[in-house]
């Protein structure tokens, strides 16, 4: 328990080269942690779960996967290892329905495992109901179910998830985190970007608040709550 | 009128083949390929090289004769060998311009001088002359008013059957749901563990296959020339705008749609024979259709590029 699963070391990273958008981050995300990650607009953080996922190429640092360094950073081998990803855009394939969406989701597998569908199926009903409906046809709330699902299909050890409440309603945010406390309770370590930085806080273990591409401040979820600077900076006074 | 609608099927069957196999393309690869006409051309021209008679006139880059080999089994020859060209295409060529992020608009004039190239490349190896695959003759016969050889009821049917192929084939195997998760988003694809690359290099070698097979059929219906590819390409983008960029089954019903339609204005009063101006009225539909419904007829918004 509790050893370190994704650890990064000064990473440098952005879309072109000579213009970093992360200029130097470190982060750990430990066995069965929470993790959140918040920050102004533009701080880097939707860059940072890209760049851990291989989406978008790095200039410096290193990236470590339960203790060893992932040297050639392909996206599709690391979804194989058990790293998921939930963007926040695009975050479902649209022209494919759900049931495909979850194929393609567990497409490392070898064999089609029907349990592995009964599983997720058994988690998100509403996707059951709909599963030969295709994915562009879904609420906002509902496509971030089945981001969920065809994250979590393949079983991984850690799921990043980018702002899994935007856009949403009130009660699908709410519908969102319980679902995400639900899948940390099961084993998998979450990696948590939000703009509701409050609400992101008080959900999580520990936290980080990232500005202009560099770690700010770093603490527990509690303590970053309760930082007059942390609070007077980064999440306005009420 | 009626009298063209024979013609019109084939020409619309050869446009359906050829839009399916460049809307395929473009869905995964994001590529305008100017250069799709040239494909289809290699298939036909490649048949012709292996089939026609070593005693024939015929004469490749001016000086070796064909292969005479079994009809047949140069089909599948040129139908393979457009694969491992399209494949060559995607790893040497495409393959290293996405990975130094070359921009859409600069791969699309590599593709149009691609098509120059070989365009020109076939006109040296199979010179100007249109020429004919070794096929007995074969008189029109009237299917329920329809004038047609019974080689092309055949070739209607086989067409017919491929499209049907080439659609279950995108809905139900792995890979073609993977190549229609690719097309929606190759980042989400990667992430899901799919090897993007992958995807795209077996649709570079199912698009120039069927290209290919498009040819063939087009040089047995017609006959086999350096440019026909090209000479259809305009047909073949217009198919596949109008049933809607991006979808397979838009694409084969633009196709066909554009076919008929291009073969049934020959035989409007107003034509008055003019059979050079056919694609006009098919291509007007076109835009008029567009201006309508920008995202083409099977298309959905989101798919407008």
């Amino acid at each position: 328990m509790n050893n370190p699963i994704i650890e990064v070391n000064g990473l440098a990273s952005g879309y072109v080269k000579g213009l970093n958008i992360l200029q130097g981050v470190d982060l750990v995300l430990k066995d069965k942690e929470i993790v959140s990650i918040i920050g102004p607009n533009g701080a880097g953080k939707s860059t940072l779960l890209k760049a851990i996922v291989g989406l978008i190429p790095i200039f410096g640092g290193k990236i470590y996967f339960n203790g060893a360094e992932l040297k050639e950073i392909k996206s599709y081998k690391l979804a194989q290892m058990g790293i998921g990803y939930v963007p926040q855009v695009q975050n479902v394939f649209p022209s494919l329905t759900i049931e495909e969406n979850l194929e393609m989701g567990n497409w490392a597998a070898k064999e089609r495992h029907k349990d592995s569908f009964n599983e997720i199926y058994d988690m998100f009903n509403i996707l059951f109901d709909k599963k030969k409906e295709r994915a562009g046809n879904l609420s906002g709330g509902q496509r971030q179910l089945l981001a969920l699902g065809r994250a979590l299909i393949s079983k991984p050890n850690v799921i990043l998830l980018d702002e899994p409440s935007a856009g949403l309603s009130p009660k699908a945010i709410d519908e969102v985190f319980e679902y995400i406390n639900l899948i940390n309770q099961n084993g998998v370590s979450i990696l948590l970007v939000e703009q509701n930085a409050k609400r992101a806080l008080k959900f999580c273990d520990r936290g980080y608040v990232l500005d202009q591409g560099r770690n700010a401040y770093t603490g527990s979820g509690e303590d970053l709550l309760n930082d007059d600077k942390v609070v007077e900076l980064y999440l306005g006074k009420l | 009128m009626i009298e063209q609608l024979g013609n019109g099927l084939l020409l619309g069957v050869i446009i359906a083949l050829g839009s399916v196999a460049l809307s395929l393309l473009y869905g995964v690869t994001r590529i305008v390929n100017f250069a799709h006409g040239e494909i289809i051309a290699l298939g036909a021209v490649m048949t012709l090289f292996f089939s026609s008679s070593p005693d024939s006139s015929l004469l490749f880059f001016d000086r070796y004769s064909p292969i005479g080999i079994n009809f047949f089994g140069s089909i599948v020859i040129s139908i393979i060998l457009c694969g491992i060209f399209g494949a060559s295409l995607e790893i040497f060529l495409f393959r290293p311009l996405r990975k130094n992020n070359f921009g859409n608009i600069a791969v699309l004039v590599v593709t149009i001088g691609l098509s120059i190239f070989l365009r020109h490349i076939y006109l040296l190896f199979a010179s100007a002359k249109p020429s004919s695959f070794i096929l007995e003759l074969q008189r029109r016969e009237d299917y329920f008013g329809i004038q047609l050889t019974p080689r092309n009821v055949q070739v209607l049917v086989l067409g017919f059957i491929v499209m049907i192929l080439v659609g279950l084939f995108l809905t139900y195997t792995k890979t073609g749901k993977a190549m229609r998760a690719v097309r929606d988003s190759s980042d989400l694809a990667s992430v899901s563990g799919i090897n993007s690359d992958n995807i795209i290099l077996v649709t570079w070698i199912f698009s120039s296959m069927l290209a290919g097979f498009t040819g063939i059929i087009q040089g047995v219906i017609n006959n086999v020339r350096w440019n026909m590819g090209f000479l259809i390409l305009l047909l073949i983008f217009a198919g596949t705008v109008l049933g809607g960029i991006g979808t397979s089954f838009g694409a084969m019903f633009g196709g066909f749609v554009i076919g008929v339609l291009v073969q049934l204005s020959v035989g409007l009063e107003f034509m008055d024979g003019h059979t050079e101006a056919k694609n006009a009225l098919a291509l007007g539909l076109m835009i008029l259709i567009l201006l309508i419904r920008p995202q083409g007829i099977f298309g959905t918004k989101d798919r407008i590029s």
